[in-house]
């Protein structure tokens, strides 16, 4: 009888909230969204891309080297200068260009070094273009000097791509890990999101009940565990049926996916050559983007599912205590912590999925759901973790029900002033 | 056979001892009145008796059991702090309490039906809750609480929010429900529907019972020490007769007075003083004190007692 009361009110919440508008209308507008913020991303990304157009003044005493630098990249524009290094520094610095580059007479061949002056200082992804550039101009100099046939130059410059491909136990599999990387993070960041936006439905659901005095008949016919239980029940199979929705909408459209995932990442993740052109990020990533195991995506539904659970009884025991909204967010800020900081660890946990921080966030339960999921997309994750990550999780779920339902029973018949944390600790030992 | 009976039971919170070893009894067919001032744990009380709470010690027994998930089913609770949920339509949200007090569905439906229909508000059935007047939701919270026919009813001032047709007609139905055998617990501040339904009478003050017992027995106790006078013309004779400290006037109206004898002032004292002012008597009478007189004078005995024993100690 008892069991069937806690469905009874899962069943309630579940119907009461799948019947409203705002259900209907967060499952379908949900995916674009979603799309159009990862799209956001993409522009963002691309755009700053598109900054890193610059122009470079060439100073090039040698008088030979300048034709290879003409016109071979897109966004830096080579222009040949002339004259008094004071002359090409007030330009630089009148805003003309945004740096010059000084190539010494005798760098074919001799010992020298090329010089870069620029206001920005020239890091990262540009500096290592121009040292790319700078070195197969020289390196073609050289050749050229030592008068090598014209088969030996293609040979040297032709372009070594490097392909990642992922270890596992069951064999090689194709693609690169950047895509893994990237489904992984989206995977994360979905848990985050829902874990986030159906953990206060349930708490706003809690906080009406009470507001609205309906709670203590309610708790006149069930127990508060029950009621505390259903509700996140029901709300999660709500949360279930959109996700469902949603997985159905993105299975259909994975090759829109793949445009969109290309758009968002970041060349340093993908460890394709610097000089990767978007285009080929575009093949990288949406060429080997849908070859996943099932398992992959059955851990993705168990860890949302209980990342979900274990954080909805939480958030339910902090709505019961209050009665309002506002009044929730202080208390809210202890138990939101552990999923800031799984989230703020995210790219560390891509980066290095096997490192120790990684290992240790996906076994702490209360970060767990998410780098678990992404070290599972990503890499071979070792079956003990897996259990030990689980074990843990559940435990922690059973003790966060236990917690949260003593703080319920009392919280749900507080009005008044809202209660400490401490106040809330002492509801605790409450028989 | 009383089917509740509450045995010595206390809760405390915090540092309030918000119930103080309580004990009474609850017989079907008659309805018990809960009363007593604000604070005095009336609404802790009855969340033990619904098992929304547990008591401390003591314990509480509905037929042969102690309470616990199997009587809530065989309860119904109206409390005074009551809602709905505003988004659902009424009859969702009924089949949804009944549900959950263990009826089957096919026969909520049908008693929904009949109670609606009963209490006029069958054209609401696909209304939202919050599209109805308070009067409205009143009723629905009503028969909210009745639906599965439970043998013990407990309305925490189940009037309030009423017009008096309303009113009447719930009035009607509570009768009704009480000849049908069932127990019924009545907790309310208005003294007159007091004494106008309640066959028992549970007075608590400050987690204590202070007066507990069938009202008819509890008013012959007190005896007829309250004298009921209407009259034209001057009143003065009031003021010297409260000045004597020998009555206390409870009520005072241009032509109207309710005297509440004391020390065993008799009524002819009254009479005589009367007779020096008034230019005439329309109605003199002497009577069993109301129950308000009746819940004051415990209340106050109660708490003056327990202010001396503060200062005691």
């Amino acid at each position: 009888m008892t069991k069937n009361k806690t469905f009874i009110v899962a069943k309630n919440e579940f119907l009461k909230r799948v019947k409203t508008r705002w259900f209907v209308f967060t499952t379908l507008l949900g995916p674009i969204v979603l799309i159009g913020f990862f799209a956001v991303i993409g522009f963002v990304s691309a755009s700053s891309i598109e900054n890193n157009e610059s122009t470079v003044l060439v100073l090039d005493e040698t008088g030979r080297l300048f034709s290879q630098f003409d016109g071979v990249d897109e966004d830096i524009t080579f222009l040949h200068a002339e004259g008094p290094e004071d002359r090409l520094r007030q330009r630089v610095l009148d805003g003309e260009a945004d740096g010059y580059l000084v190539l010494p007479e005798n760098i074919v061949t001799g010992d020298v070094e090329a010089r870069y002056y620029t206001m920005g200082g020239g890091i990262g992804e540009f500096a290592s273009d121009l040292r790319f550039y700078l070195r197969s101009a020289v390196r073609t100099a050289r050749l050229e000097d030592q008068d090598v046939a014209s088969e030996v130059y293609d040979i040297i410059n032709a372009r070594v791509g490097l392909e990642s491909i992922r270890l596992s136990q069951e064999g090689e599999e194709q693609g690169s890990s950047a895509a893994y990387a990237v489904v992984g993070g989206i995977m994360g960041f979905l848990i985050y999101l829902t874990m986030l936006i159906y953990g206060s439905v349930v708490m706003q659901g809690v906080i009406q009940e009470k507001m609205n005095r309906v709670v203590e008949v309610i708790i006149s016919s069930v127990r508060p565990f029950q009621l505390l239980m259903g509700k996140v029940l029901g709300i999660g199979a709500m949360g279930l049926v959109q996700m469902s929705f949603w997985a159905v909408l993105m299975a259909g459209g994975t090759m829109l996916a793949g445009t969109v995932v290309g758009l968002t990442m970041d060349t340093a993740s993908l460890e394709l050559p610097a000089e990767a052109t978007q285009a080929e990020i575009l093949d990288a990533a949406g060429v080997n983007l849908p070859d996943f195991g099932v398992e992959v995506f059955v851990f993705f539904v168990v860890y949302f599912l209980l990342g979900y659970l274990l954080y909805a009884t939480l958030f339910a025991g902090i709505g019961s205590a209050v009665e309002q909204q506002q009044d929730a967010q202080s208390l809210m800020l202890p138990v939101m912590m552990p999923i800031i900081m799984s989230i703020v660890f995210l790219t560390a946990v891509i980066e290095a999925p096997n490192s120790g921080l990684s290992i240790a966030l996906s076994l702490i339960p209360f970060t767990a759901p998410i780098p678990m999921v992404v070290r599972i997309a990503m890499v071979d994750v070792p079956l003990w973790q897996i259990s030990a990550s689980l074990a843990l999780l559940i435990g922690t779920f059973f003790g966060a029900v236990w917690v949260s339902s003593r703080i319920y029973r009392i919280g749900i018949l507080s009005y008044g002033k809202k209660p400490s944390l401490k106040e809330i600790i002492k509801w605790m030992k409450y028989a | 056979m009383p089917i509740l009976k509450v045995q010595g039971i206390s809760k405390q919170y915090e540092k309030v001892l918000a119930v103080n070893n309580i004990s009474f009894e609850a017989q079907p067919g008659r309805i018990l009145g809960l009363l007593g001032p604000n604070g005095a744990g009336k609404t802790t009380t009855i969340r033990m008796v619904t098992y929304i709470t547990i008591p401390d010690s003591g314990q509480i027994l509905f037929g042969d059991d102690r309470v616990g998930p199997a009587s809530q089913e065989r309860m119904g609770y109206l409390p005074e702090e009551r809602g709905l949920y505003k988004k659902m339509k009424v009859g969702e949200q009924l089949m949804y309490f009944a549900e959950l007090k263990g009826l089957h569905k096919s026969v909520a439906k049908e008693r929904i039906r009949y109670w609606l229909d009963r209490m006029g508000a069958l054209d609401w059935v696909s209304k939202a809750t919050n599209e109805l007047s308070k009067g409205m939701q009143q009723k629905i919270q009503f028969i909210a609480t009745i639906l599965h026919d439970p043998e013990l009813l407990i309305l925490d001032e189940p009037f309030g929010g009423l017009d008096p047709i309303n009113a009447d007609l719930l009035q009607d139905v509570i009768l009704e429900l009480k000849d049908e055998g069932r127990t019924i617990l009545f907790a309310s501040h208005r003294m007159e529907q007091v004494e106008q339904l309640c066959d028992d009478i549970c007075l608590v003050s400050k987690g204590e019972i202070v007066v507990n017992g069938a009202l008819s027995d509890i008013k012959k106790q007190h005896g007829k020490n309250v004298v009921m006078i209407d009259f034209e013309g001057n009143d003065g004779f009031l003021d010297r007769l409260e000045q004597s400290g020998s009555v206390r006037v409870n009520a005072r109206s241009l032509r109207h007075a309710e005297i509440r004898l004391l020390n065993g002032t008799p009524s002819k004292t009254v009479l005589s003083a009367a007779l020096e002012d008034v230019s005439d008597i329309t109605r003199f009478e002497l009577v069993e004190p109301p129950m308000r007189e009746i819940f004051v004078t415990a209340v106050t005995e109660q708490q003056g007692q327990q202010a001396l024993a503060a200062e005691e100690v």
